[in-house]
């Protein structure tokens, strides 16, 4: 306080930073939400308005009816709960298959353990679409093609490195001396492992949870390959109904969007903190 | 010594359920992979014996296949590469104390959390000549005078294609490196300052080097994501007209299951991996090394 001219100038200049940092915060916040906003105003739109000559930015008349109209133009119930279905049953799978896996890597040591977390690694190279040849000859043989539980194991399998690799990095960052001084008490380790560590390590396990249930309910081009009945179809496919070959009835294929992305955004924002640095201290330790 | 086996085996027990999901769902489709492209397959997905390559030499042969090539490789640069950059940026932003910072992360989450197909579809309205919101809304704004077309020639499009996917891109990266920069000791600012370091100079020396790690993580995972990235492609153009939006999964795909030549497609399946094995291995010993350099 002693120097006022210089303390002026500095005030300037952070409220200039200041008003420029908003400037593009706001910015980024139109141009990421703008295509949202498109969407929302077409899906409440009738087709003669979509494709009228003078364009609307807002409908003139917001036609709710699209929202309920969607259910009876297509087996909408049951793509969704295709969708719930496939996605909540690979995070059962992955985390049931996973957990285990995180915590030998975390508590144990035994030979080729660096050769399972690197063929995580490398698994991960595979996209599922570079397989998508391989994938339906393996669900041939098992009689998998067309069918829910096909793409729920292979989501459950796609996902598993990342699994393992985020619950291995929650379960190590968590000490081990409670679980030790349990055995001694006389529990056995998956006592020890299901009473003391999980509760210990929910939050990582939610945040795994919700992050493989996102993944596999936004999944497309697996089912898009495999499933060919209609009413097997998850959402991701099963909105293309909309999509026609000569005719796209946007109105519609956005309203059953606007569904099919609500439960998504929200279970996203409630882990993108944990996520992120579960990600990152992953990576750079591993 | 029953126990001392027990003990011995413990581990595997706890893992066998992960190695047999992976092992059938994963390893089976790429060992069916490499020997598909190695053998003559029948239209039905018969092995009918190995043939020399032949699957190899045909798709090489095809000239869209080098066109298939290169556009993957403009894909793959361009996408990654911006939405890097961009993101880099963004996470710079966003690691600012501003009031609604909270909502601002939240808001740049959503093309993270939307599923692809429909964000290639909003885009493809959007850009729509005839009744898309873009050219709607520059009308409205008195920007433009008539309605402009914004995807006259194949180029073009796959120009939007790679717009839509720097979009969803950025929030990966942005999260990536704000968690990089949110580790970092706050006192090396400080130490910096009394130093009398510039914004720039901070940048340099401090951030970047400091950030490197996660963004070396981000960056081998959008390599890998992006190269095969099939959604939006298949979506927007499904690589017409004549392949010239093609990128190698949406070829395979075709391939595979337009033209039922599966051997063909096990053969582009195996490059692709060869191509981005080498790419995403290259990029990591060579930041990593000069991460140690520093």
């Amino acid at each position: 306080m002693n120097d006022v001219i210089t303390h002026k100038e500095f005030s300037l200049k952070k409220t200039v930073l200041r008003i420029l940092l908003y400037f593009v915060a706001i910015d980024v916040c139109i141009f990421t939400l703008y295509p949202y906003f498109a969407m929302f105003c077409t899906a409440l739109k009738s087709r003669v308005e979509i494709f009228s000559p003078n364009g609307t930015i807002f409908p003139i008349q917001s036609m709710w009816s699209n929202f309920i109209d969607i259910w009876s133009r297509a087996p909408m119930a049951q793509y969704l709960l295709n969708s719930v279905l496939i996605a909540g049953g690979s995070t059962l799978i992955a985390m049931l298959c996973g957990i285990p896996a995180a915590y030998a890597l975390a508590r144990m040591k035994f030979k080729g353990q660096t050769a399972f977390l690197g063929f995580i690694i490398v698994s991960q190279m595979f996209a599922p679409v570079v397989l998508l040849v391989g994938i339906y000859q393996v669900m041939q043989t098992l009689g998998l093609t067309d069918s829910i539980w096909g793409l729920i194991f292979i989501n459950a399998a796609f996902n598993q490195a990342f699994t393992v690799w985020l619950l291995r990095g929650t379960f190590m960052s968590i000490s081990p001396e409670m679980e030790q001084a349990a055995t001694i008490d006389g529990c056995t380790r998956v006592q020890a492992m299901l009473r003391i560590l999980i509760p210990v390590a929910a939050p990582g396990i939610v945040t795994t949870l919700i992050f493989i249930f996102i993944n596999a309910w936004n999944e497309y081009t697996v089912a898009l390959c495999l499933i060919q009945t209609d009413t097997l179809k998850p959402l991701t496919v099963g909105i293309n109904t909309f999509n026609g070959y000569n005719m796209i009835e946007w109105q519609y294929l956005f309203a059953a969007s606007i569904f099919a992305i609500i439960p998504v955004v929200l279970l996203f924002m409630s882990i993108e903190k944990n996520l992120v640095s579960g990600l990152a201290s992953g990576g750079v330790k591993g | 010594m029953n126990k001392k086996l027990y003990r011995k085996i413990e581990p595997y027990i706890w893992i066998s359920p992960s190695v047999i999901l992976m092992a059938v769902f994963i390893l089976t489709p790429i060992l069916s992979v490499f020997r598909m492209a190695a053998n003559k397959v029948s239209r039905t997905g018969k092995l009918q014996g190995f043939n020399n390559f032949a699957n190899f030499t045909s798709v090489v042969n095809n000239p869209a296949f080098s066109l298939v090539l290169k556009n993957t490789v403009i894909w793959t640069i361009a996408v990654v590469v911006i939405s890097t950059v961009l993101g880099f940026m963004l996470a710079l932003v966003l690691n600012n104390n501003f009031k609604g910072r909270k909502i601002v992360r939240a808001i740049v989450v959503f093309p993270w959390a939307t599923t692809l197909v429909i964000q290639a579809s909003v885009w493809n309205f959007i850009i729509n000549t005839d009744y898309g919101t873009l050219n709607t809304l520059l009308l409205k704004l008195g920007i433009i005078q008539e309605a402009v077309n914004w995807t006259p020639t194949p180029a073009a499009y796959f120009a939007w294609e790679i717009a839509c996917g720097i979009f969803v891109t950025i929030p990966f990266v942005t999260f990536c490196v704000l968690s990089g920069l949110q580790s970092i000791d706050t006192s090396y600012y400080e130490a910096a300052t009394v130093d009398g370091a510039n914004y720039w100079q901070k940048l340099r020396s401090l951030t970047l080097p400091l950030v490197r790690p996660s963004l070396t993580v981000a960056t081998v995972l959008n390599i890998i994501y992006v190269f095969n990235s099939f959604p939006i492609v298949w979506t927007m153009t499904k690589g017409d007209p004549a392949n010239r939006t093609d990128t190698l999964v949406t070829y395979l795909y075709k391939l595979a299951f337009y033209n039922g030549r599966q051997g063909e497609a096990a053969a582009v399946s195996v490059i692709g991996f060869i191509i981005l094995l080498i790419c995403a291995s290259t990029y990591m010993v060579y930041t990593l090394r000069k991460g140690d350099d520093t």
